[in-house]
């Protein structure tokens, strides 16, 4: 057990570092130069852009700026962002909210994803499976961008000009209620998707010779259903939502955006944008990261939930 | 050992962990009552920390605009009168004498004095600082020792001749070159001083301060910023300051990703004022705000430019008027940006005194003759219209181009960069020979400012001419402005100037760009003045 936890860790090593090369190239290889997308629509003066690109490495080749950045980062130092602040600094800020934002998402997913999807495979073929077959349809055509404005306006701001102040407009307040609504948005195609997935999933489970056995048995349906094959339906699910929290992670920008919350999604976007490789790089070896340990979790879950499957 | 038991405590470990992570670090900021609120603004996040010679974007000179007191102001005549200083006087445009009021002190109490500005300005000027608005510093003597132009050499002094402090509350200042609008440039951020406290041992503005000015202004900052976390900026009012105070104590600046966003928040009443509308928020801005709804000019000038320097095809100047006269500019402002611009009628933008109406009549749409002249001059048959895709350009864009097809009977090719920068190479290298997209924002509220940077003779290997556009009597005409004895009577000279341009077209001015903004119920008097600043001692708070 130990020892396979430790082997998965060992592995990720080299992925991590093929990671930080392979994006330091990509954000390399991108048009223009940084110290003018830096300016917008003014021009530095060339003899301050010179010293800029001194200061940054910028006139050094490719592999010799990687290296100053691996160096780096082995001493723990990120690098700095064009503004001049820590990079570490700067992630570290974001991550919070990205953490606070997904794993709102994650909860909100799972709580309402699988619990449609339970109703429905327990009411297999009858009206409620088809309504939720068809507003989980309409769930999953709805682009995020929509529903999030939609929501902000209707629960945000209308409901605030009517005097009822439930949902902040934007922007981290000092609770958790501030990660509801975007929260629930970024859950909503997931939300479609799990409960499709927990229904076809038991609806099979449920005509597996076991629990027809359990049936037989005379075990009471509540203990049938949550301890004989819901247990065993769950595998698929789990693996969906270990792959979805590296999604929330990282793949927030509109969400993120739309709700004013200063998560990763965007701090990466503003920074392919000015093209400060060590935020980029910073950012994704670090949602790398996320989708190993994500990855590594989900398989140890395998285990608690099917007794056959053993690690050693 | 199972090792499903195990399993299960390490997973039950993972998930509690990440739990943990996901309810920590939660400060207590919320609640209070309304009357206890700061004023909140609007505000995208700054992009450096507030060193004020390398702030020269918008958002961090708001900031910094409500921590310090700039030498001059301008009043409600779009004039320039003497804010912190007493007297600004120079007897040839080129040594200018500042005497500073008396009673300004630096938040931490020390008095401001004439030194403070040498300071900050020798350290804005030197090459070695890399600061943004270094340029701003050219004009005065000595400048060009701070910035050998040999970038291998190293500077060649640490102070400009040019800068003098005379007395505690004196200095003086001389130009390489007469300049009589010397004294409306200095209401810039670039201009602030800087205090004592400031400079670390090495001489050079410690990050610390830039985290957390320390000014004469207003405001005073309550706590260091940390860039990229902090989503507010809070700020007390600064009781010592001697002239007119605002009537409230307490200012938030609160940091959005999307302009849109900013706008529900107000609507909701999270925020106070916004300054920076997006287009689509216009029609119900103006349907639910009434009054508290603010559409007044801003500084900016959006144009299409001709490569002029390099390629032929545009070299007829009859040709680049029937391609002004083809633009129906009302229509655009009206459609394309709801409103947040207006059509373009003169080089110079009508916020400022010396704009004159109309007079760029070739900038009437007028279809008929725009297609007439262009036939008789033998106007190419396939033009080529270039922008940038990192602003919201290409709506625009695309509407000149269908102006000019259906009005000319031309082939347009629109061709996307996919950013301004790229366009600036392909036109410094001269990679690029089709007309395009410019914009310009004036740095300081004169006329000059439209006119130098943008197409005078120097300014095409040290400012921003990417037409590359040369024309001796224009020179000339911004050379006796500069050399004038007062800024009226630079004016004269800068309208004739003004007047070549529109004769010559090199660029054809297409909109204005105009400020857009609302404040909440719990506010009155939101006043923004030329260079874009919120005038915070005119904000009264009511709710």
């Amino acid at each position: 057990m130990g020892r396979y936890i430790t082997r998965r860790l060992i592995q990720a090593i080299p992925v991590l570092l093929g990671a930080t090369l392979l994006i330091y190239a990509v954000v390399f290889a991108l048009p223009g130069d940084p110290i003018e997308a830096l300016a917008g629509d003014k021009r530095i003066d060339p003899h301050i852009v010179d010293v800029l690109r001194e200061r940054y490495h910028l006139n050094d080749p490719f592999l010799v700026q990687y290296w100053h950045y691996l160096t780096g980062l082995f001493r723990g130092d990120f690098g700095v962002t064009f503004a001049g602040v820590p990079v570490g600094e700067v992630m570290a800020g974001k991550f919070q909210v990205t953490v606070n934002l997904a794993m709102t998402a994650l909860v909100i997913e799972a709580v309402i994803g699988i619990g449609l999807g339970l109703y429905a495979a327990l009411r297999h073929g009858r009206a409620q499976d088809t309504l939720i077959l068809a507003s989980t349809l309409v769930l999953i055509s709805i682009p995020t961008l929509v529903t999030g404005f939609v929501l902000q306006l209707l629960l945000g701001v209308r409901l605030k000009q009517a005097g009822l102040d439930l949902f902040p407009v934007a922007g981290v307040t000092g609770d958790l209620r501030g990660y509801l609504l975007p929260g629930f948005v970024l859950a909503g195609t997931s939300i479609a998707y799990l409960a499709r997935l927990t229904r076809a999933s038991l609806a099979e489970t449920l005509r597996a010779d076991y629990v027809r056995t359990a049936i037989a048995k005379g075990l009471p349906r509540r203990r049938v259903v949550g301890r004989h094959a819901l247990r065993n339906a769950l595998i698929p699910l789990v693996t969906y939502l270990g792959a979805d929290l590296g999604t929330l992670m990282g793949g927030a920008v509109i969400t993120e955006t739309i709700f004013n919350l200063p998560g990763m999604g965007q701090q990466l976007f503003t920074s392919v944008y000015l093209r400060e490789q060590p935020v980029v790089v910073g950012t994704v070896t670090f949602l790398v990261l996320v989708y190993i340990l994500a990855n590594l979790v989900v398989d140890l879950l395998y285990a608690v939930l099917d007794p056959r499957i053993r690690y050693g | 050992m199972r090792v499903t038991r195990s399993a299960r405590i390490i997973a039950g470990i993972a998930l509690l962990a990440l739990g943990a992570a996901a309810c920590g670090g939660q400060a207590a900021t919320g609640g209070g009552a309304d009357g206890d609120q700061p004023v909140r603004m609007e505000l995208a996040e700054p992009q450096k920390l507030f060193y004020p010679g390398d702030t020269i974007e918008t958002e961090g000179a708001e900031v910094l605009g409500a921590l310090f007191a700039p030498l001059v102001s301008y009043n409600d005549d779009k004039q320039v009168v003497d804010n912190v200083a007493e007297s600004i006087k120079s007897p040839d445009s080129t040594v200018w004498t500042i005497k500073l009021k008396p009673d300004y002190t630096w938040h931490n109490g020390e008095p401001l004095i004439a030194e403070n500005y040498v300071d900050a300005w020798n350290f804005a000027a030197n090459r070695d600082n890399a600061q943004g608005a270094n340029s701003f510093f050219s004009r005065i003597e000595g400048w060009a020792d701070l910035n050998p132009s040999d970038k291998k050499q190293p500077v060649l002094a640490e102070k400009m001749k040019g800068l003098k402090v005379v007395d505690e509350r004196t200095f003086q200042v001389t130009l390489s070159k007469p300049f009589s609008q010397f004294k409306t440039m200095l209401g810039y951020v670039a201009f602030y001083p800087l205090p004592k406290a400031a400079f670390g041992e090495d001489g050079k503005v410690t990050e610390a301060y830039a985290k957390q000015p320390i000014g004469q202004g207003y405001f005073k900052m309550d706590k260091p910023y940390n860039k990229g976390t902090d989503r507010t900026i809070d700020l007390t009012r600064y009781d010592q300051f001697p002239g007119a105070k605002p009537k409230f104590d307490k200012l938030q600046f609160k940091i959005y990703s999307d302009s849109e966003t900013a706008f529900n928040d107000l609507r909701a009443g999270a925020l106070d004022i916004h300054d920076s509308l997006p287009p689509a928020a216009i029609a119900s801005a103006k349907a639910e705000l009434g009054e508290r709804y603010i559409d007044q000019a801003d500084a900016g000038v959006g144009y299409i430019g001709f490569p002029l320097q390099y390629n032929d095809t545009y070299s007829n100047v009859k040709i680049r008027e029937a391609i002004s006269m083809a633009i129906d500019r009302k229509t655009i402002t009206e459609t394309v940006f709801a409103g947040t611009r207006a059509p373009a009628d003169d080089f110079i933008n009508p916020l400022l005194d010396g704009y004159r109406p109309n007079i760029c009549t070739v900038c009437t749409y007028d279809p008929a003759r725009a297609k007439t002249q262009y036939v008789e001059n033998n106007g190419p048959g396939s033009l080529e219209l270039g922008y940038n895709t990192d602003g919201a350009h290409k709506e625009w864009i695309e509407a000149v181009a269908n102006n000019l097809r259906a009005n000319l009977g031309v082939e347009v090719k629109v061709k996307p960069f996919e950013k301004f920068a790229v366009v600036l190479d392909n036109l410094v290298k001269k990679d690029y020979g089709g007309m395009f997209r410019m914009g310009w924002f004036i740095d300081y509220p004169s006329v000059e400012n439209y006119l130098t940077p943008v197409f005078s003779t120097v300014a095409i290997t040290t400012g921003s001419n990417y037409a590359g556009w040369s024309n001796k009597e224009f020179d000339d005409l911004l050379a006796e402005g500069d050399a004038a004895g007062t800024l009226k009577e630079g004016l004269k000279y800068y309208q004739q100037a003004d007047d070549v341009l529109i004769k010559e077209l090199p660029y054809i001015p297409v909109f204005y760009y105009r400020t857009n903004a609302a404040y909440s119920q719990r506010i009155r008097g939101l006043k923004i003045n030329l260079i874009n600043l919120v005038e915070w001692n005119k904000i009264e708070k009511i709710g």
